[in-house]
């Protein structure tokens, strides 16, 4: 049993970080229609940004904690802005090109951010402090839980019910809703589209920040093409729940870690990812917008 | 008129620039063949810096055989396409030998081309693979992996007395290899297997697969592959307080892993041939000063000065028999009577290219991340 | 056709008859790569071009293609160029069971659903299933082809025979942009209500198209197989697939000149960069962006007769 515990605890941490990034690509895809493939990349950005900034600033304070939520500040700033002007260079003037254009264009920004980093910090990992976060575990029973593990489920709990709370509660979010919809009838409602779409990429960027530097403190070690990986986990996270659907990403973050956990625990590891894929695509099969419904109208 | 005057003008500014080359024509070109970027940057840049240290150390001396050694370094990315690439280059540019590549899968793509264009190629691959054909024209300078896993299996089961073994390898052919002749080797020696998987590299999230084989109790958990996942793969068996002790195989032996593994690195072991700080040669440790002096930071790994002493038996070989010819050279180091002194230990070649004897260490990483030798 | 466009195309594989002979050993290697490249980017461009399916996982087939054929040879010592054959049936067969059930999917579904395929193909190779895929090192010693006699041993018979089979796919694209299917392809890329209102069977269709860009690239895989007589798994993992969408998209989808000129610039340019290692794709993916900001549409796009400017703004 405790195995078992254990792995829902592995699965439900590596999954809200999953569902922090997920939730960067759904909202993009919600309001806009394409895939934002340079979205991992961005993360992976986070992750070095946010490293560099705490090797700056740490010795100016005598807590860890404070020095850490200082630099995840000033991290989420710079990503927001990068985030921003990565939608105003590359994406907006693509808004009535085929789609296909912005998803390369997309890949060819997630190129730029990859090899960025990697001429700016190198091609070697570069590593996170390991007393970053005091290594503390508790024990209940056989399993075990590390103070960075809750610390994760705890933010990234607090995050999603912030951001629920956001599209759902104000006016602001009401805004970003009715532009998921349809653009052109939320602009003659008097909605500041343009605007909304800034946002959305602001707070995509500050999730996916969040989510950077997350895996940098959890696993301490980063590489320039870190953001892969996790943006393709994070984007089939999404897809699972539901494009577009923001609890869908949250939904299918979560999901996906413990479906991970679980397959390489209990059945194989050597097989992991194909069992993840086939179950995407068996998923796709019956149910094609994945398991909440996908929010997007359609494009005609 | 005048179109004649600048004609020949033009000629003699042709011929000013072709005649030079043509008396500096006595030049020894030696290939790197390396992943210069890439996952492996790090050690690619290594064998590039060290092969170019030791070139410049001989040109100070007068060259080989009186000529002047020129360095051609050509990047693989670690992938085997580009190696072919990286391989049809250095042929073309006429190199007598090739140090390289680091990765066995790079070193074995163009090990044929090398053959075909009789170029020497020298690799620290530890692949069994890579001798199989017996190519002249192919010395690995490290050794091979069935030896490794000889002496792991040996001080498992009779030195440390383990009866539960978990293997771990990654995808690369390297690990494969490594993680299934360690698997072999344990249970000739009747030691008892409780679990082999593969993990994917660069994946991170290990906590599955560890907290499956903390469900089997073993007494070690031995990772066949690359020290950027065995560092993450030591943190991870901590923070998950699993009591087994944690053995990472000879790709682990690099600074990183300490700095990934953070405080669990202590206690944790490797194996693998001597460290460089560990050689006791003088030479060797000259060598370790001028490198560190010259680039301003330590070798990466052994790997770097396996290479090197590829190409110094090579440059050895070339200067015994008075040649420059590929297959002379080879016949040399296929039939040395007495091994030539490397920095890594006495160097010689059976007919396969595979280099004779071995010496691996156990070490344990102290608090202070040194290395303490617990066994030879 | 129009007469200027037989001349370029003329003039373009004039250019690569005579290639070899300026290029030495690792040019010619290039040149044979991108020709094999640009058979599988117009195999490609069938299902995303032509027949509008999103596509991201297409170095798939071209990947089976290269490991059916070298485990037959390596294998069962069946000489490699029998086995084009088998392996364009084998890779027809597996893109219909994969695109029976996915094929109504729509846009970006489709483009999940096939990068799934390529990574469970790239497991399904790494993990060595039966003993016959090589795992990580892949498979070695493939031997090369001899017809009637004449040995393909040395890199120039090998390149002109993938220049032989370009001119053939060439030859057979073209054939099939004048004809009912290439119509049926185009209409269901436009609007596929539309298409089944005027009684075109789209399922049929885009099953067809998959099918037929599974076959074309399997057999660009045969050749490469023979290019370079080892074959590993990372030569179709899904950037290899992400690299033929772009070039469709980049060059432009459905141009024919469009696909062979972005082949060029997406696999020979940075080749020619080599020297800048660390910076070229940086350059490349600004390339990218400006080029997508530049030309939404691919550099070379495909002009569909005379189509009033109005009709193609969107879409």
């Amino acid at each position: 049993m405790y195995i078992f515990i254990q792995q829902v605890i592995n699965g439900l941490t590596i999954g809200s970080i999953f569902a922090l990034i997920a939730l960067g690509y759904t909202m993009v895809y919600g309001t806009m229609k394409f895939i934002n493939f340079a979205h991992g990349d961005l993360v992976a950005l986070s992750a070095f940004v946010g490293l560099t900034i705490y090797t700056t600033v740490v010795s100016s304070f005598s807590n860890s904690i404070i020095a850490i939520l200082i630099s995840l500040i000033i991290t989420i700033v710079i990503i927001s802005i990068i985030g921003y002007l990565l939608e105003r260079i590359a994406y907006r003037p693509l808004r009535k090109a085929p789609r296909l254009s912005a998803v390369v264009s997309a890949l060819g920004a997630g190129m730029v951010f990859q090899n960025a980093i990697m001429l700016i910090w190198g091609p070697n990992p570069h590593y996170y402090p390991a007393d970053i976060i005091p290594n503390k575990i508790w024990h209940f029973g056989d399993s075990v839980i590390s103070l960075i593990q809750i610390l994760i489920l705890l933010l990234s709990f607090f995050i999603m019910i912030g951001l629920y709370i956001l599209v759902n509660k104000t006016r602001t979010g009401r805004a970003i809703r009715a532009a998921a919809i349809n653009q052109d009838a939320a602009r003659l409602m008097g909605i500041n589209v343009d605007a909304i779409i800034v946002i959305i990429f602001a707070l995509g960027s500050t999730l996916g920040a969040v989510g950077g530097m997350f895996l940098g403190m959890f696993y301490r070690g980063i590489t320039f093409n870190m953001g892969w990986n996790y943006g393709i986990s994070a984007f089939v996270a999404a897809i699972i729940g539901g494009i577009g659907n923001i609890p869908g990403a949250m939904l299918g973050g979560i999901f996906l870690g413990l479906f991970n956990s679980l397959i390489a625990g209990y059945i194989s590891s050597t097989w992991a990812d194909a069992f993840t894929y086939i179950l995407l695509i068996l998923i796709l099969i019956f149910k094609p917008t994945g398991i909440l419904g996908e929010r997007v109208a359609e494009k005609v | 008129m005048k179109k004649k005057i600048t004609g020949s003008l033009m000629l003699l500014m042709v011929l000013a620039l072709i005649i030079p080359i043509g008396l500096n024509a006595k030049v020894v070109k030696i290939g790197v063949q390396a992943p210069i970027t890439g996952k492996y940057a790090n050690e690619g840049q290594g064998i590039d810096q060290a092969v170019r240290l030791i070139v410049e150390q001989k040109n100070a001396q007068g060259g080989l055989l009186g000529n002047k050694i020129e360095v051609i370094s050509e990047d693989d990315e670690g992938t085997a396409v580009k190696a072919a690439f990286a391989a049809k280059n250095l042929i073309n540019k006429k190199v007598m030998a090739v140090i390289g590549s680091y990765t066995s899968t790079c070193a074995a793509a163009p090990q044929k081309m090398y053959y075909k264009a009789g170029v020497l190629q020298t690799s620290d691959g530890t692949s069994d693979a890579l001798t199989k054909h017996a190519y002249w024209t192919f010395f690995r300078n490290s050794n091979p992996n069935s030896a490794e896993a000889i002496f792991t299996a040996n001080h498992f089961i009779n030195q440390r007395h383990y009866k539960k073994v978990a293997i771990l390898s990654d995808y690369s052919s390297f690990a494969v290899g490594l993680g299934d002749a360690v698997k072999k080797e344990i249970e000739k020696l009747g030691g008892d297997v409780v679990y082999y998987g593969k993990i994917k590299a660069g994946n991170q999230n290990f906590t599955p697969i560890l907290t499956k084989i903390k469900s089997l109790h073993p007494d070690v958990i031995y990772f066949s592959g690359y020290y950027s996942d065995g560092g993450l793969l030591r943190s991870q068996q901590v923070q998950l307080d699993i009591k087994a002790d944690f053995y990472g195989g000879d790709a682990n032996d690099n600074v990183d892993f300490v700095k990934l593994a953070g405080s669990a690195a202590s206690g944790s072991y490797l194996i693998n041939v001597p460290t460089p700080s560990l050689l006791p040669y003088d030479d060797a440790k000259k060598f370790l000063a001028d490198y560190e002096k010259k680039y301003g930071m330590k070798i990466p790994s052994i790997w770097t000065i396996l290479n090197v002493d590829g190409l110094r038996a090579i440059m050895y070989a070339a200067e015994q028999t008075n040649s420059l010819d590929t297959k002379v050279i080879a016949d040399f180091l296929h039939n040395m009577k007495k091994p030539f002194p490397g920095f890594t230990g006495p160097l010689s070649w059976d007919k396969k290219g595979e280099r004779i004897g071995s010496s691996y260490f156990a070490y344990e990483i102290q608090p202070d991340n040194s290395y303490k030798v617990i066994s030879k | 056709m129009r007469k200027s466009a037989i001349y370029k195309y003329l003039v373009f594989l004039g250019i690569l008859l005579i290639y070899p002979l300026f290029s030495n050993s690792s040019w010619l290697a290039i040149g044979t790569t991108f020709i094999i490249y640009s058979i599988v980017a117009l195999s490609q461009d069938i299902v995303l071009g032509k027949a509008g399916m999103f596509d991201m996982g297409h170095a798939m087939f071209f990947g089976i293609g290269a490991y059916i054929s070298a485990i037959m040879n390596t294998v069962f010592n069946i000489p490699i160029l029998w086995a084009i054959p088998v392996v364009v049936l084998i890779s027809a067969i597996i893109s219909v069971l994969m695109a029976m059930p996915t094929i109504h999917l729509r846009g970006d579904y489709l483009l999940v659903v096939t990068i799934g395929f390529n990574i469970i193909f790239q497991q399904v190779i790494k993990n060595n299933v039966f003993g016959l895929t090589g795992g990580p090192n892949g498979i070695f010693g493939i031997e090369r082809p001899s017809l009637f006699g004449f040995e393909f041993s040395s890199d120039l018979s090998v390149y002109y025979l993938a220049f032989f089979v370009l001119i053939l796919i060439l030859i057979m694209i073209k054939n099939l942009e004048t004809s009912a299917v290439g119509r049926a392809f185009h209409y269901l890329r436009l609007d596929n209500l539309a298409a089944q209102c005027v009684g075109i069977n789209t399922r049929f269709y885009r099953l067809f198209a998959f099918a037929l860009g599974a076959s074309i690239a399997s057999i660009a895989g045969v050749l490469f197989a023979i290019q370079y007589t080892v074959i590993s798994p990372e030569s179709f993992n899904l950037m290899q697939s992400i690299l033929f969408f772009t070039i469709v998209i980049v060059g432009g989808m459905s141009s024919i000149p469009g696909v062979l000129l972005g082949t060029f610039l997406m696999f020979v340019l940075p080749e020619i960069f080599r020297d800048f290692n660390t910076y070229r794709y940086l350059v490349f993916g600004v390339m990218m962006i400006l080029t997508m900001i530049l030309r939404p549409r691919g550099i070379i796009p495909k002009k569909f007769g005379i189509i009033p400017k109005y009709l193609l703004k969107d879409k």
